[in-house]
């Protein structure tokens, strides 16, 4: 710049650098905002440091130091706004090449912020010479500051400064002296309210490292900040700050930083009055893992350390006694600069509570673990309780409260050392289990282990919720009690160098303690007897018999499950892939009704509207029983499928009329019953005697498939049908019968019962069996022809009283058939005995039913039992509809049950051979005419 | 030797777990806890540094007034961070170095709990001779 000579003054040694950093100042401004604007990021930083480089040392004497701190805060601030104004610019430049020699730049170093928390920190620089100079110069120049310069204006010059003097209408523009500078700046400082700006920037810097997430640049701010709001005497806003980063330093484990921020916030609390908050900072304080041994306490310490002091061992022990001091009821004077006096009433008591979050877990950390998992109602279990603190000198406890989820349960630890009279003071309830131990003193690290004994009368899970010590006359601090086994250990002191400890003498009840224990239920003493008879039948309803009796307790709304679960697991009585569904649904078993006999009438009808039934599942309630009263009712269960199942019973009730539900006594029973399948039921269709058509299906059949039976149309064959016993138990058949299915095929086939069939209920052993013989005739040229069902009608040989039904119907469908039309009917014309030596007819009919010419061929082999007249081998055409008969005369030699010679007739035409079956080729030979005595006269033939 | 430097070990989790102040005088008013202050800090610099790069040492990492924090990972991402005003980067790199042998010495100590205090006094009186030697 150039300077011009005519008006410029060289001025004294203190404006002259304040003018000379003015004029800087210019010049770094212009330069910034040309290179910003041209979008070198990086030129303008380096530019920027360059500039406070080459300023920084000129810092001017100490009184006047603080001009240099704002002049540099200044450059700061006016940096970052010109970065922020040109944001826009940087994202794209500036990724790669971080860190690198030639580029020493960090990331943070384009951010705004960064230029906004350093100015903040010049300013607060400034403002600490600021008060120094004016503490020096307080007393020195109070008689200076009368000829203070009244009117003071920065004069045409940059950075230059001139007193305004009026005389008359003349305005003359005067240089000042340093002296009178000096004032003047000291006074236009003090009107200057820096807290707040200090304030605003760091704010600005912090808002905007969160939006960076950058937690830690952040807090460092926000402490930064908190820190000015407290000397500004702003608590609320301190408070809120330092609750905010001594969570993060909590979180992260900085043991130093946190200690330097629970410092503020007690002196926080301390302004505020707030006991609460005293104590509970002041215990996080002293508990905090601190060891360093004490360094001396320089006298303007509190500029560094602020009022937490050096972290050390002793600061700790003070701190710890300072607030026992409070809680055993000294008072707690306020600061000589404002505040309130802290002191802890009776009427106003303070309650702390410690949950498995809280940092006080440090200084109190209650577990509780039960030596056992479960116990009987009544019976005493062992309860080991545990407290630990970490604070520096020992704590003694006065009383503690142990409170359970069973309020019968809790008790209360009296410390025997203690005046009595004191703990017993408010113990209003005389139903409250009073313990005393010797000592409740807890030393560092040390658990205090304490053993008693509890004793529940309810069944259910009993569970200690807290324990409460009570230290001093009105201070409580409630810890939330905590399993051994679950226990998270403390997370400051996980990492210190120290002894581990267990909170219980048993390691192995360390880590599996719990503080839970389940109180089981009292004993039933009620009966319930499920009285069956394995297996049962499908088909049948099948009766359990069930009885409650009551042996020493009353039974008071009583309710009884019944549920069926399959025995080989898998719980459900239905499959849902069998698709086809029985009348009933497709369970597989199914409980039908639960019918009582009650004692009495009246609560029959009350019983029979709450119970419930579903497929497998059944709830009703059991009417009042009086000690030796039983009921007893029938569960009724069908079985649509063999399963075994599992019948289980179980019976809640209370023994007391008058007691709420909750002490309910429960009884199971089960039994496995087998469901059997009673009688199976087979079939099988016959040809009539020596009659053999010509199926075609039956000729073309591959092997291996399984094929249709296929009768013959117009043909009359028979079907026998077997059923056997195969259950263990006698039963009765009361009716056999094949039943159609539909009036189509009722025309179609007509079947007709022709015998087998006892009399009535005919009884039938484990394994026996019974024939029923149909005839069944098929009209309808059909490939899949139904016959219809077997119904089998049954009962058990039993004589069950009242339980007489109509039997059971068990139906078993038989399979559909082939009817066709066969084209040719070979049918055996012989006698139905023969005797030796007298020869008979053997007549071979062929029936040719088609309209073709058939052309068959025959052929009957020797055999020694009989000589035959007639040709061995031979063909032959059958006419249509019309019969070819084959004549031979047969001799017998052998007498007995004989093979007749094998006859082989094979048709051309279908290349198909029939031949007779073994049966059909034998016939009985006498050895002489025999002699049958026949009163009637009548000629008996004898069938095979 | 530096006038001032603050030496801290951040263990993986982000817990400091050794802390010297190593520097020739214990200037008043940087105090511990304005240390600490800025190297917690630098922690959220050192974070977005360390996955760009595969050297160890970070170099100077941030800066606060006329004091910079140098910090070098090792491999199991336990930082060392320094708080110093030299400018001697090569006795910086090399402390650093010879640190991390001893923290690897302490590493393979058996009673040793990974990411707990260290708490050996060899340690800190090998630490100190180095930063008299280096720094």
């Amino acid at each position: 710049m150039k300077k011009p000579t005519v008006l410029y003054v060289r001025l004294p040694p203190v404006q002259r650098l304040v003018e000379i950093k003015a004029v800087a100042e210019q010049l770094h401004f212009k330069t910034s905002t040309l290179l910003l604007h041209g979008g070198k990021v990086v030129e303008a930083i380096a530019w920027f440091n360059k500039h406070i480089a080459s300023y920084r040392q000129l810092v001017g004497s100490t009184k006047n130091s603080f001009l240099h701190w704002d002049w540099l805060s200044r450059q700061f601030l006016v940096f970052a706004e010109l970065l922020e104004t040109s944001t826009v610019a940087i994202p794209s430049t500036l990724p790669s090449h971080f860190g690198t020699s030639e580029n020493p730049l960090t990331e943070w170093e384009v951010q705004p912020a960064y230029y906004y928390q350093l100015a903040a920190s010049y300013l607060r620089e400034k403002r600490y010479c600021l008060d120094s100079s004016l503490s020096m110069t307080d007393s020195a120049s109070a008689n200076t500051l009368g000829k203070n310069p009244e009117s003071v204006l920065p004069s045409v010059f940059v950075g230059q400064s001139a007193r305004l003097l009026e005389q008359g209408d003349t305005i003359e523009v005067l240089p000042l002296s340093d002296a009178e500078y000096i004032n003047y700046a000291i006074t236009e400082a003090q009107r200057f309210q820096d807290s707040y700006e200090i304030i605003a920037l760091f704010k600005k810097a912090y808002e905007s490292f969160n939006s960076l997430k950058a937690p830690r640049l952040a807090s460092h701010c926000s402490t930064r900040m908190a820190k000015e709001y407290f000397i500004a005497e702003d608590f609320n806003n301190a408070k809120l700050h330092f609750d905010g980063v001594s969570s993060l330093y909590r979180q992260e484990g900085w043991v130093t930083l946190l200690w330097e921020s629970l410092g503020y916030l007690r002196e926080c609390s301390r302004r505020f009055g707030s006991v609460k908050d005293f104590i509970e900072y002041s215990l996080e304080m002293a508990s905090l893992p601190i060891f360093s041994a004490g360094e001396v306490e320089t006298p303007n310490s509190k500029r560094e350390y602020g009022p937490a002091g050096l972290p050390t061992l002793s600061r700790r022990e003070s701190v710890q006694n300072e607030v026992f001091g409070l809680l055993r009821g000294e008072n707690i004077l306020p600061l000589t600069d404002g505040g309130c006096s802290l002191i802890i009433t009776e009427e106003q008591p303070v309650r702390v509570d410690v949950d498995v979050i809280s940092p006080l877990r440090m200084a109190l950390l209650a577990c509780v673990a039960f030596h056992d998992q479960s116990v009987k109602p009544g019976s005493p279990t062992m309860m080991t309780l545990s407290l630990l603190s970490q604070l520096p000198c020992p704590v003694e406890v006065d009383r503690l409260e142990i409170e359970f989820n069973q309020p019968k349960c809790n008790f209360i630890i009296v410390n025997a050392v203690k005046d009595l009279s004191t703990a017993q003071l408010d113990m209003d309830s005389q139903d409250v289990r009073v313990e005393n131990a010797p000592s409740l003193i807890l030393p560092t690290n040390k658990w205090l282990r304490l053993t008693y004994e509890v004793k529940s009368g309810q069944s259910g899970k009993l569970e200690c919720l807290s324990i409460t010590a009570k230290i001093g006359k009105s201070f409580m601090i409630c810890c939330q009690a905590e399993s051994p086994a679950s226990m998270e250990e403390l997370p400051f002191w996980k990492f210190e160098d120290q002894v581990e400890t267990f909170p219980t003498k048993d390691p192995g009840l360390t880590y599996s303690g719990l503080k839970v224990i389940q109180v089981e239920e009292p004993e039933p003493q009620v009966d319930l007897i499920l009285g069956a008879s394995s297996p049962a039948l499908v088909g049948e309803t099948f009766v359990v018999p069930l009885t409650i009796k009551s042996n020493g307790h009353e039974v008071y709304s009583g309710e009884l499950k019944i549920n069926l679960v399959d025995a080989r697991g898998g719980g459900l009585l239905m499959s849902p892939r069998e698709a086809e569904p029985f009348s009933s649904g497709n369970h597989h078993v199914e409980l039908l009704s639960i019918s009582g006999t009650g004692v009495e009438d009246e609560s029959q009808t009350q019983f029979d509207n709450i119970r419930k039934i579903q497929q497998s599942f059944g709830v009703v309630s059991v009417p009042v029983l009086r000690v030796g009263d039983s009921w007893s009712c029938k569960l009724e269960i069908k079985w649509h499928r063999p399963k075994s199942v599992m019948l289980y019973a179980s019976l809640g009730y209370s023994p007391n009329s008058t007691e709420a539900a909750s002490q309910r006594v429960n009884i199971h029973r089960s039994l496995q019953i087998e469901g059997k399948i009673p009688i199976s039921i087979s079939h099988c269709f016959m040809m009539p005697f020596r009659r053999e058509p010509l199926l075609l299906s039956k000729v073309k059949s591959l092997p291996g498939i399984e094929q249709k039976v296929s009768l013959a149309l117009n043909e009359t064959s028979v079907l026998i049908v077997t059923a056997q016993n195969c259950s263990e138990v006698p039963l009765r058949v009361i009716s056999l019968s094949i039943r159609s299915d539909g009036d189509e095929d009722s025309r179609a086939c007509s079947v007709q019962h022709v015998g087998g069939i006892p009399a009535d209920n005919a009884p039938l052993v484990p394994g026996e069996e019974f024939k029923g013989i149909f005839s069944v005739t098929s009209k309808v040229d059909s490939p899949n022809l139904e016959v219809g069902s077997v119904c089998l009608v049954w009962k058990r040989d039993l004589k069950l009283g009242d339980f007489e039904d109509s039997g059971v119907v068990t139906e078993q469908k038989l399979p559909s058939v082939i009817v066709e039309q066969p084209p040719l009917i070979v049918s055996f014309d012989c006698p139905p005995h023969a005797i030796l030596g007298v020869p008979f007819l053997f007549h071979i009919r062929i029936h040719n039913q088609t309209n073709l010419l058939q052309e068959i061929k025959y052929s009957l082999g020797d055999c020694q039992s009989f000589v035959f007249s007639g040709p061995h081998d031979n063909a032959g055409f059958v006419l249509p509809k019309s019969e070819y008969i084959m004549s031979y005369k047969i001799v017998p030699l052998c007498s007995g049950l004989q093979q007749l010679p094998q006859v082989s007739i094979t048709s051309v035409r279908y290349s198909a051979a029939l031949n007779p079956s073994a049966a059909a080729a034998t016939i009985f030979v006498y050895p002489s005419e025999p002699e049958f005595i026949v009163g009637a006269k009548k000629q008996e033939t004898i069938l095979v | 030797m530096a006038n001032t430097a603050c030496f801290i070990i951040v263990s993986r989790n982000d817990i400091p777990i050794y802390e010297a102040e190593v520097g020739s005088a214990m200037k008043k008013e940087e105090a511990a806890q304005q240390h600490q202050f800025i190297l917690h800090a630098a922690l959220d610099i050192v974070e977005d540094l360390a996955w760009t790069t595969s050297a160890m040492f970070l170099k100077a990492v941030d800066k606060f007034n006329d004091l910079v924090v140098s910090v070098y990972v090792t491999a199991g991402h336990t930082r060392f961070m320094l708080l110093h005003d030299s400018r001697n980067e090569d006795g910086i790199k090399s402390f650093f170095q010879e640190v991390q042998e001893l923290y690897i010495k302490i590493l393979l100590n058996p009673l040793y709990l990974p990411g707990s205090r260290i708490t050996s006094s060899h340690f800190d009186t090998k630490v100190r001779a180095l930063a008299r030697k280096y720094l």
